[in-house]
């Protein structure tokens, strides 16, 4: 759209989205710290393999790399979005192949790099949005075109098949919400956008019954066990519906249920360790769930990193974090309707979205408000390639602003 | 805001956008706030549900003291050492690093090489503190304890002593995990008094208690003697402690919210040292079992109550082994049966006392009416042997020779009717209710039984003690104190009162009436007078055959007694003597009783043993300044 109402003004750095995400930063190394000092596994290990210390190494990275994104304008950037899109789809597919691709929670997402994991479909995701971002800002009647919606389909399609192939449907699930957006965004019809998400409601609605109520002999297509029974945890239904066979003993009936107990464990012991938080918090590095090691100590640090924070720092610390990410994303939509063209727009938007769904699942699975997905907190999560990423993003938002007037 | 900039550049979809986000992060605040704010208050609750343990702690058990307060059975501290697993986890975790084998181990093998390792660290760092004891846990041990009770310590060495104490004291910050746990243990000084003060046996049941607990420290319960029987008072109030644990069920704080009440002691009118002179006497006999009774005549209670063989109590502490418990169990004479009031004895010629009382009574003969005795009395076919020689007899010759044939023949003419009577005015064949589960009530026949198949064969062995008649030691004590103190039989008396640990506490003290009556004596006085004299005479003139009891400047009297049992085939005999003390005044009633002695002779002497005892007793306690705290 056209920027005529679009203040005047010099490209400048956003102090705002700066300052909030130095907030979550700040926020993401002290909660990282206090959830692993108890954790013995670290207590051994030397002070630069500490994950206080590569947190630190991986923002510095992030920031550099950042950095380094906002120095050329983004339509420079945007000319090699293919280029990158196809590297990581290519990625993905190596990273399926046993003996390239590391195996870690019976999953192959990794690429075992000696001194830290690289997980392709994190990339994967900003090359996703820069492809989409670049093909959909082709002059708006294109989009008019059937085979051009197909193939935004299929840009879409193509990496989300290969990471649910993993199997990570979480990760995967992230990529469909910018996709919808930027769709909107870049003027698609709207017969064609309300069939979308039609089509989209209804083959996640037809998996879900498939999976509760499809018999065992018309199930070719087997879901993941532990995806499905974490999906069973979150719509609360009772395993021996699904594991128990009419005929069952009791002591089938009681291992049924001590696996629905284990299954529902985490989410359970999160939500006590977000809900005894109260209002102030019972105070840093005192929470009692990850010190005492209810909270997994595998997950303390990096999925459920949000339920230390909100343990610890109570409602105040948990809205505060809310209210930081909104603000990114306040700016991040500035930043869109700053945006001189098209593909600014779309790719701000594109960024923002992919942020939000990410902050909103995992946010939403420590209070069940969504079904556990293994999916980051961006910024205050453990997890290299996740923070690397995150910022990079944030690195296009701003570089989007900066270019806002040179042509 | 940032929705109206949007709708002010007519930006209608990116607005939306703005909205959508916004909110999805208002769902979010809302939830956070229902979860943190307003169902704070569940999950603190669960939270605190999950981590927190409760232990039942047993209250120190009540003391069981004599008379004058000399300990029978009390609580003392033990000491042990125990390891706090918590603390030795990083050295199971390195252990485990060193000791893991490369190769990849099964589920079991795994499990069983912990169990291993956690035993092998304890046992390491016990032997570094260097105690000379061994370490009392096995692998098994220190396995069931990780998997049951993971968050108390585990006890690895009980009973230190104090030099054992001192040298970890000095040692103990260098090493961590193990610390001094003191608990109470009961505690016998005395064996004597077995019998009386039973045992205890660790307590495995779950009473019906308010609380319910996660985990119970040993606890222990009577199961027989006064333990069981004031098991009640004795054992208290038990405390609760609660744990903090983590998730791995380690201790990682704890706190005491009730603190144990003591349980309250037991006071007998027991006279420990007599005890122990009564069971030293009986010990040193010679002899494989017997009993001996001490009552105070003026008011039934029980001075002494003792029986040999017996049992150490201090062995079922904290349980006793299987070998040990069969042997008490197989050993004969068994050392588990309380002989004087467990077991049914015939009481023989002791039982003149009751049939001559019966005779005199009756006043088909006077005191001092001669008969004419050819040493052995013919019945029917059958001839009935006497100790006494041929000749003529009074009432005090005959008991003092203790003539079958006097007894027999006036018995006979009396009738069996009347000895019945008089024996139930001692109400034998009836329990005393002094010791409820250890007590059996003798047999003595009723009106009744003598109506049929009664013989005069029958009623001649009953005139001397022998037949259809068994007595407790127990029950010939309160014949002979009714006897002494002219006709008062009493209710045996041997708790003086129950008394709280705590003087403050709200618990009230229990008192138990001295000298409850049972039943008064319907004799003539004379009568009785005859029979007193007549047992004077039995200890103190030469031919009387209690004279070894005789004590110069303290006038016993006594009758001996034996009685033939056969026990599976073989002939055994039961030699008894009761006497009290002094004549003039009597003050105590003393009965032993001996299994296969020679002759009632041998008895006297023990009597004589535990009366000199009575008298040094009372000499010293006259002297003491506070003797008046003598209870009652």
């Amino acid at each position: 759209m056209d920027n005529t109402f679009a203040p005047s003004q010099k490209p400048r750095l956003n102090w705002v989205l700066l300052a909030a995400l130095s907030g979550l930063m700040a926020f993401g190394l002290a909660f990282v710290l206090s959830a692993t000092r108890v954790n013995e596994l670290f207590a051994e290990a030397a002070w630069y393999q500490q994950p206080f210390s590569k947190m630190i190494a991986f923002y510095t990275i992030g920031i550099g790399l950042a950095a380094v994104v906002c120095l050329k304008d983004y339509h420079q950037l945007a000319r090699y979005a293919f280029i990158g899109y196809w590297s990581c789809i290519t990625m993905l597919v190596f990273v399926l192949v046993p003996g390239i691709g590391a195996t870690r929670y019976g999953a192959r997402r990794w690429f075992d790099m000696g001194v830290f994991q690289f997980q392709p479909s994190e990339l994967a995701k900003i090359a996703f949005l820069l492809a989409m971002a670049q093909f959909l800002s082709r002059p708006r009647n294109e989009l008019n075109n059937p085979d051009t919606l197909l193939k935004a389909i299929g840009l879409t399609a193509l990496p989300f098949g290969l990471i649910l192939f993993e199997p990570d449907l979480g990760s995967s699930l992230m990529l469909l919400p910018p996709a919808l957006v930027m769709l909107y965004m870049a003027g698609a019809p709207a017969g064609f956008l309300k069939k979308l998400v039609g089509g989209v409601a209804c083959f996640i609605t037809a998996s879900l019954l498939y999976v509760f109520f499809a018999p065992q002999a018309w199930k070719p297509i087997q879901l993941p066990d532990y995806q499905k029974r974490r999906l069973m945890v979150y719509f609360g239904v009772d395993y021996q519906t699904q594991y128990a066979k009419p005929n069952a003993t009791p002591a089938e009936l009681r291992r049924v249920s001590a696996m629905q107990r284990r299954d529902s464990y985490n989410v359970a012991q999160a939500m006590i360790s977000v809900g005894s938080g109260g209002l102030s918090g019972k105070g840093w590095a005192q929470g009692i769930q990850n010190a005492h090691g209810y909270l997994p100590r595998g997950v303390s640090h990096n999925d459920f990193i949000f339920s230390v924070i909100a343990e610890e720092s109570g409602f105040i610390g948990s809205a505060l974090v809310v209210i930081l990410y909104t603000t990114v994303f306040i700016s991040g939509i500035r930043v869109a309707g700053q945006a001189r063209d098209r593909l600014g727009r779309l790719l701000a938007v594109g960024v923002v979205v992919m942020l939000f769904s990410h902050v909103f699942v995992n946010i939403g699975m420590n209070i069940r408000l969504v079904p556990v997905t293994g999916v980051p907190l961006p910024l205050l999560s453990y997890g290299g390639t996740s923070i690397v990423c995150s910022l990079l993003a944030l690195g296009l938002l701003q570089n989007i602003q900066l270019h806002q007037r040179s042509i | 805001m940032v929705i109206l900039e949007q709708i002010r550049r007519k930006d209608y979809r990116l607005g939306s956008v703005a909205v959508f986000l916004l909110l999805g992060m208002g769902v979010l605040l809302a939830g956070l706030w229902y979860v943190q704010i307003i169902s704070s208050r569940q999950y603190e609750e669960s939270q605190r549900n999950q981590s927190i343990r409760t232990i039942r702690i047993p209250a120190v058990r009540g003391k069981i003291m004599d008379r004058h307060g000399s300990v029978i059975a009390e609580d003392r501290p033990t000491y042990s050492l125990s390891a706090y697993l918590e603390e030795l986890r990083p050295h199971f975790r390195s252990a485990w690093r060193e000791n893991r084998p490369n190769r990849k181990l099964s589920h079991n093998e795994s499990l069983n090489l912990q169990i291993a390792v956690r035993h092998q660290v304890v046992s390491n760092f016990v032997a570094r503190i260097g105690l000379d004891a061994p370490m009392e846990v096995s692998p098994e041990d220190v396995e069931r304890h990780f998997s049951e009770l993971r968050a108390l310590p585990l006890p690895v060495m009980s009973n230190l002593d104090p030099s054992s104490v001192a040298r970890f004291m000095e040692k103990s910050n260098q090493i961590p995990g193990f610390d001094i746990e003191v608990c109470p243990t009961r505690h016998y000084p005395e064996i004597s008094v077995a019998h009386l003060v039973g045992h205890l046996r660790k307590d495995v049941s779950v009473k019906e208690e308010t609380a319910t607990y996660n985990y119970r420290l040993p606890d222990f319960r009577g199961v027989i003697g006064l333990e069981q029987t004031y098991d009640e008072k004795m054992r208290g109030q038990p405390g609760t402690r609660t744990m903090l644990v983590n998730h791995l069920g380690y201790r990682q704080s704890e706190s005491l919210i009730v603190p144990s009440q003591p349980g309250s002691h037991v006071y007998l009118t027991l006279d420990l040292e007599i005890q122990k002179v009564a069971y030293t006497a009986l010990s040193n006999s010679g002899h494989e079992a017997g009993a001996a009774v001490v009552l105070d005549v003026n008011n039934g209670d029980v001075i002494a109550l003792t029986s040999y063989p017996t049992f150490d109590p201090n062995e079922f502490i904290p349980s006793i082994s299987s070998k040990k418990w069969t042997e008490y169990r197989n050993s004969k004479p068994s050392p588990l049966l309380f002989r004087a009031t467990q077991e049914r004895y015939p009481p023989g010629s002791i039982f003149k006392i009751i049939s001559g009382l019966a005779v005199l009574e009756s006043g088909v003969v006077k005191t001092n009416d001669f008969m004419y005795s050819p040493g052995q009395y013919r019945l029917g076919h059958r001839n009935i042997g006497d100790t006494a020689p041929a000749g003529d007899y009074d009432f005090r010759k005959a008991f003092k020779h203790s003539s079958n044939t006097y007894f027999i023949h006036h018995g006979l003419v009396c009738g069996i009717e009347n000895i019945i009577q008089m024996g139930n005015q001692f109400f034998l064949g009836q329990r005393s209710g002094l010791l409820p589960r250890q007590e059996v009530a003798g047999q003595f026949p009723t009106p009744k039984e003598v109506k049929h198949n009664w013989h005069d064969g029958d009623t001649a062995n009953i005139a001397i003690g022998q037949g259809r008649i068994t007595v407790t030691p127990l029950q010939m004590g309160l014949m002979t104190a009714a006897i002494a103190n002219g006709g008062r039989v009493f209710r045996p008396r041997l708790v003086a009162r129950i008394e709280p640990a705590d003087p403050d506490a709200f618990t009230e003290a229990m008192t138990f009436p001295q000298g409850k009556i049972r039943g008064q004596l319907r004799v003539n006085p004379l009568n009785l007078e005859a029979l007193q004299h007549a047992m004077w005479a039995d200890v103190h003139e030469a031919d009387g055959t209690g004279h070894r009891s005789k004590i110069e400047d303290y006038a016993v009297c006594g009758k001996t007694g034996t009685a033939e049992v056969r026990t599976g085939g073989r002939r055994d005999k039961i030699t008894w003597f009761a006497s009290y003390a002094p004549y003039e005044r009597p003050r105590y009633a003393v009965v032993v009783m001996l299994e296969s002695g020679i002759s009632g002779g041998l008895t006297a002497p023990i009597a004589k043993t535990i009366f000199e005892a009575l008298r040094d007793r009372d000499i010293e306690l006259s002297r003491r300044p506070n003797g008046a705290l003598a209870n009652n």
